[in-house]
């Protein structure tokens, strides 16, 4: 046995050694910035990754920015379907990755941990008082700073006003979760079975479920990374998520389809408890909707307690392939750290900016004809100091997927047992994941 | 030894002609058979260094909810989509097999011609076509008065949507092969059957179905086979969704391999369903053999 | 008795014609349905596409899917690398396996002839899924990632293609022949190349449609190596069209079918090959 362990040691090492040592994960040097003669005369071609608005966001400033820096010439791709796999075999091959590319906060990690990501932990110390500090941790690994935060996504309810008048549902009046499922349940009457309060899908129950958990204060993970899914936060959510299946009050569509999209300019969704972001898709998919829109803070879970969470955001980042760094970077400063280029994503595509110290401008007062005259930004700053942490783990996106797999099959056998659920949930994350199980676990605490 | 020398000597021309494919096929085809069953015990993301594992990865395979879905996803799917697809090309190439018929090469190149078509373009218009409200699937339900089906976005509806896609895509493929096998059935079976006065169905149930019998076989199992290392078409239809409802054993290979990186228990899979798809097929082929005679 | 017999062998009967066709006519019917929802589509503007109930004709006839198609993705350039690499694909496939399927055929008394093929047969036996990481890994190595090498050349080491030559020779090319030529001072390279691979020739057909098929359609493979969009092949390109949450479905189904078009003008022109290729295909197992 030892033998043959020895000789598959002996084997991978070979393998080892012509295949995998030049790839060893050493993170370049930090990128110290462009010399101080360099900046007028950066030069180069650029190709930078994003995805729809965001996308559409960074083509809207490009002239802007080519006024500034006239030698450099960047491409925007609309990335499309499979971005993280596309994103990580460019890492590995070590060719193909854009210049600059926009990722999802909870990849960022992930990312980093590869070694394959430039270091912008010198860079970015000059914007650090910009952006709250939970944000930046999202964009660390190991103390270093790999990602430039973006835009983030607070949450709030997003309601069709004329539904509300219709059926005499006063949203100042919904505070809590409980008044909020009696709303629904009201409006299911009313209509005849034909409007239901929010939409959520059998196939992706995780949205509601990390919003909600995110919002109650529980977490997947605890702060060194070990399993704290199974808490008694967490069944209280699943328990209200039944509750509101169970009344009938949730419309079962799946998120970004032609129905789900349909649903904006129908009668058959009321509301739409999701993050800021939310609002850029509603003004594109059905403008001639404007006016009948309102936002009200997430109901809370007892009179009193948190009404806000967030949903999604994104950093960006440039990958360690790159040749153009001082491009690059140039890019990256002047389309995400300048309050004017936050300012105007938000502005013209509803990307909520990450950057805290813009939250003063007046523009955020303005009332806004799209949602009948509310001044739904000043709304969204209001609680951004309140969201609760959540911490990301390397594996997000894995454990992501394991979460909405589990619940998947919970709401498809009945709801059952939530605590069961959860158990079997933490068991799930442990084997799947490799990690230890938090010592605040109810199973943990269990006799 | 000088003999063995000589020998070789004289055919160096067949040594020479192999060797482009076979130097090739070491770099490209061996080598990375050696390696990926040596990765099998190690956990590597490619990018990182690799650890070796020993059996931990052969151990996980046990405790993976998801390969036991893919699994089972796979097998239903199989048996979803393979009978009635045997069935129709059965049929198909009966038809096509009738002496008289003209125009027998237009039905055979209209049937044939989604085996070429490429896979994205099928996943793609099958998905406008299965559209909960404006495909012409629910479209046609409609007519006949009957609720729409929550096509590709359904965890129950997933592997039947496949399963329809898949008998259109592949029927005519079998179609060529049965046609191959009814034209090799000698007429004289059919000849002596007519004779003693036997009726058309009387023929198909004791000459052609018996005499079809490997051909059903032979299909069956590669189609099955088939179903286990698709990738395309659940690739760009459903992406393996809702949930995990359409993942299989091929597409769920691509996403350890290539969307986790996890390229060590990746070639774990790999090895492990090689072999048991080695096994089930020669047991197969065994038993109808043993059985045939 | 006689007369009803001889009807029904002939199966003249119109009552039987008439099941026949009709059965045919509606299969039919049912496979090139998707096609035509394909040319339509390629033809609708973005809201017919998603109408309800569908539109089963064209209201006007849209050419805006296809100018985004050009203005908007690099089509050609797509279309020119799979061209590219499918044919050099192809020929290189086409080569090896015939030179050392020629090889295993006509020098029967090589030593070591009966292992060696055997062995390349054994490893037909293994799918090609166990072979992607090391493959991609050794591409990463030696800086092929990206180019049109990693499209090329591996899988062009075809076990089937080796057997399905050495038995094409066999069938074909009798030893007599070659032996003449040999005598006339003929090479052994001359045999192979002036006399074997013509007479080779519809055996080849046979197997380069069946790669060319495979290769064309090739979309794992491609996702997995052709990394920027200057490399992309048809369906890699039509397949990144579709937005994570956004599918611009006039551009997919106007490139779609454009990349649809070659393999079937080529099937109508080809068929007796193609069907040939695809059912010599059908042995490999």
């Amino acid at each position: 046995m030892s033998g043959v362990r020895r000789l598959f040691g002996r084997a991978l090492a070979i393998l080892a050694i012509s295949n995998v040592t030049p790839y060893l994960a050493v993170a370049g040097p930090p990128y110290l910035g462009p010399g101080p003669a360099a900046s007028t005369g950066i030069a180069g071609e650029l190709r930078v990754d994003s995805w729809n608005i965001a996308a559409v966001g960074l083509k809207a400033l490009l002239p802007e920015f080519s006024a500034t820096y006239p030698n450099i010439h960047a491409t925007i791709h609309m990335s499309g379907a499979q971005l993280q796999a596309r994103f990580m075999l460019s890492l590995a091959a070590g060719v193909g990755a854009p210049d600059v590319t926009q990722l999802q906060f909870p990849e960022v990690a992930r990312y980093a941990a590869t070694g394959r990501l430039t270091d912008l932990t010198e860079v970015a110390q000059r914007y650090w008082k910009d952006f709250p500090e939970h944000v930046w941790k999202d964009c660390m690994h190991e103390g270093r700073i790999y990602a430039i935060p973006w835009d983030i996504g607070p949450c709030g309810v997003f309601y069709k006003r004329d539904i509300f008048e219709r059926y005499g549902i006063d949203p100042g009046k919904i505070e809590t979760w409980e008044d909020y499922l009696a709303a629904g349940q009201r409006l299911l009457q009313a209509s005849g079975g034909k409007t239901r309060m929010f939409i959520h899908p059998t196939g992706f129950q995780d949205v509601m479920f990390e919003m909600l958990l995110r919002q109650r204060g529980g977490q997947i993970f605890d702060e060194a990374g070990r399993i704290a899914v199974n808490s008694s936060e967490s069944l209280e959510v699943l328990q209200l998520l039944k509750r509101f299946v169970e009344a009938g009050t949730t419309a079962n569509i799946q998120f970004w389809s032609q129905p789900f999209f349909g649903s904006f300019s129908t009668d058959t969704v009321a509301t739409y408890p999701m993050a800021a972001w939310f609002g850029g898709f509603l003004q594109d998919y059905a403008p001639g909707t404007s006016g009948n829109w309102g936002v009200f803070p997430l109901p809370a879970f007892s009179p009193g307690g948190v009404r806000t969470s967030s949903y999604g955001g994104s950093a960006v980042v440039i990958p360690d392939q790159c040749v153009l760094k001082d491009a690059a970077w140039s890019f990256l400063e002047f389309m995400i750290c300048r309050p004017a280029s936050q300012l105007a994503h938000y502005q013209n595509f509803n990307l909520f900016p990450a950057m805290t110290t813009v939250y003063g401008d007046s523009f955020f007062d303005e009332p806004l004809v799209f949602y009948g005259g509310q001044a739904v930004r000043r709304f969204f700053t209001q609680n951004v100091e309140r969201i609760p942490v959540m911490h990301h783990t390397q594996d997000w996106l894995e454990t992501r997927l394991y979460v909405r797999q589990s619940l998947g099959k919970w709401a498809g056998r009945g709801m059952g047992d939530g605590a069961g659920f959860l158990a079997d949930l933490e068991a799930r994350l442990a084997r799947r994941l490799d990690r230890e199980i938090a010592p605040g676990s109810l199973s943990q605490a269990a006799p | 030894m000088g003999a063995k020398r000589r020998s070789l000597w004289a055919y160096r021309h067949f040594y020479l002609f192999i060797s482009p494919f076979f130097i090739l096929f070491a770099v490209l085809g061996l080598y990375p058979l050696v390696f990926s069953f040596v990765l099998s015990f190690a956990r590597w993301d490619g990018l990182t260094e690799a650890h070796w594992v020993g059996l931990n990865n052969f151990v996980n395979l046990f405790g993976d909810e998801l390969l036991r879905e893919a699994l089972w996803n796979t097998l239903v799917l199989g048996f979803l989509y393979v009978p009635p697809m045997l069935i129709g090309a059965f049929i198909l190439a009966c038809l096509l097999n009738t002496g008289w018929l003209r125009g027998r090469a237009f039905f055979r190149a209209a049937v044939f011609i989604p085996v070429i078509t490429p896979m994205v373009v099928v996943a793609l218009v099958f998905g406008l076509l299965y559209d909960y409200e404006s495909g012409i699937f629910n479209y046609v339900l409609g007519l006949f008065g009957i609720a729409p089906v929550p096509w590709l976005v359904d965890e129950d509806w997933s592997k039947p949507a496949l399963a329809i896609l898949l008998v259109w895509r592949w029927t005519g493929y079998n179609m060529v092969l049965m046609l191959a096998g009814l034209q090799s059935i000698s007429k004289e079976y059919y000849e002596a059957a007519l004779l003693e006065g036997a009726g058309p169905l009387q023929r198909l149930r004791y000459i052609t179905l018996p005499l079809m019998r490997p051909v059903f076989l032979f299909c069956g199992i590669m189609s099955l086979i088939g179903t286990v290392y698709m990738f395309d078409e659940i690739f760009v239809m459903t992406s393996g969704g809702p949930g995990a409802s359409s993942l299989n054993i091929g597409l769920y290979l691509f996403n350890v391999s290539f969307v986790d990186f996890r390229f060590g228990y990746a070639s774990t899979i790999a090895y492990t369903v090689a072999f048991f798809v080695f096994i089930a097929t020669l047991f197969i082929f065994r038993f109808q053999r043993s059985e045939g005679n | 008795m006689e007369d009803a017999r001889q009807r029904d062998m002939d199966g003249t009967s119109r009552a039987r014609q008439f099941v026949v066709y009709g059965m045919l006519g509606l299969l039919a019917l049912l496979v090139l349905f998707p096609f035509y929802w394909l040319i339509l589509s390629a033809f609708k503007s973005k809201e017919a596409i998603f109408a309800a109930p569908p539109q089963f004709y064209l209201r006007s006839l849209e050419l805006g899917n296809f100018n985004e198609v050009f203005e908007q993705t690099r089509f050609f350039r797509s279309f020119f690398n799979s061209v590219f690499i499918a044919v050099l694909h192809c020929t290189l496939t086409l080569f090896l396996s015939s030179l050392a399927g020629y090889a295993f055929a006509v020098y029967p008394h090589a030593p070591g002839r009966e292992r060696l093929f055997a062995f390349v047969l054994a490893t037909m036996m293994i799918p090609g899924v166990v072979t992607l990481i090391p493959v991609f890994t050794i591409l990463t190595k030696l800086q092929l990632v990206n180019t049109y090498t990693a499209m090329i050349v591996p899988g062009a080491a075809n076990a089937f293609g080796i057997f399905w030559m050495r038995q094409s020779v066999q069938q074909h090319i009798h030893p007599d022949l070659l032996d003449a030529a040999r005598i006339d001072g003929c090479s052994e390279f001359g045999l192979y190349w002036r006399i074997a691979l013509p007479l080779l020739r519809p055996a080849l057909a046979a197997l380069g449609i069946l790669v060319l098929i495979g290769n064309w359609n090739n979309l794992m493979w491609a996702f997995i190596v052709l990394r920027t969009d200057e490399m992309y092949t048809l369906p890699l390109m039509i397949y990144l069209l579709q937005g994570e949450m956004r599918t611009p479905y006039g551009q997919v189904m106007a490139a779609s079918l454009l990349a649809t078009l070659p393999l079937v003008i080529a099937f109508l022109l080809f068929q007796r090959q193609f069907i040939q290729g695809i059912a010599a295909g059908a042995i490999k197992s």
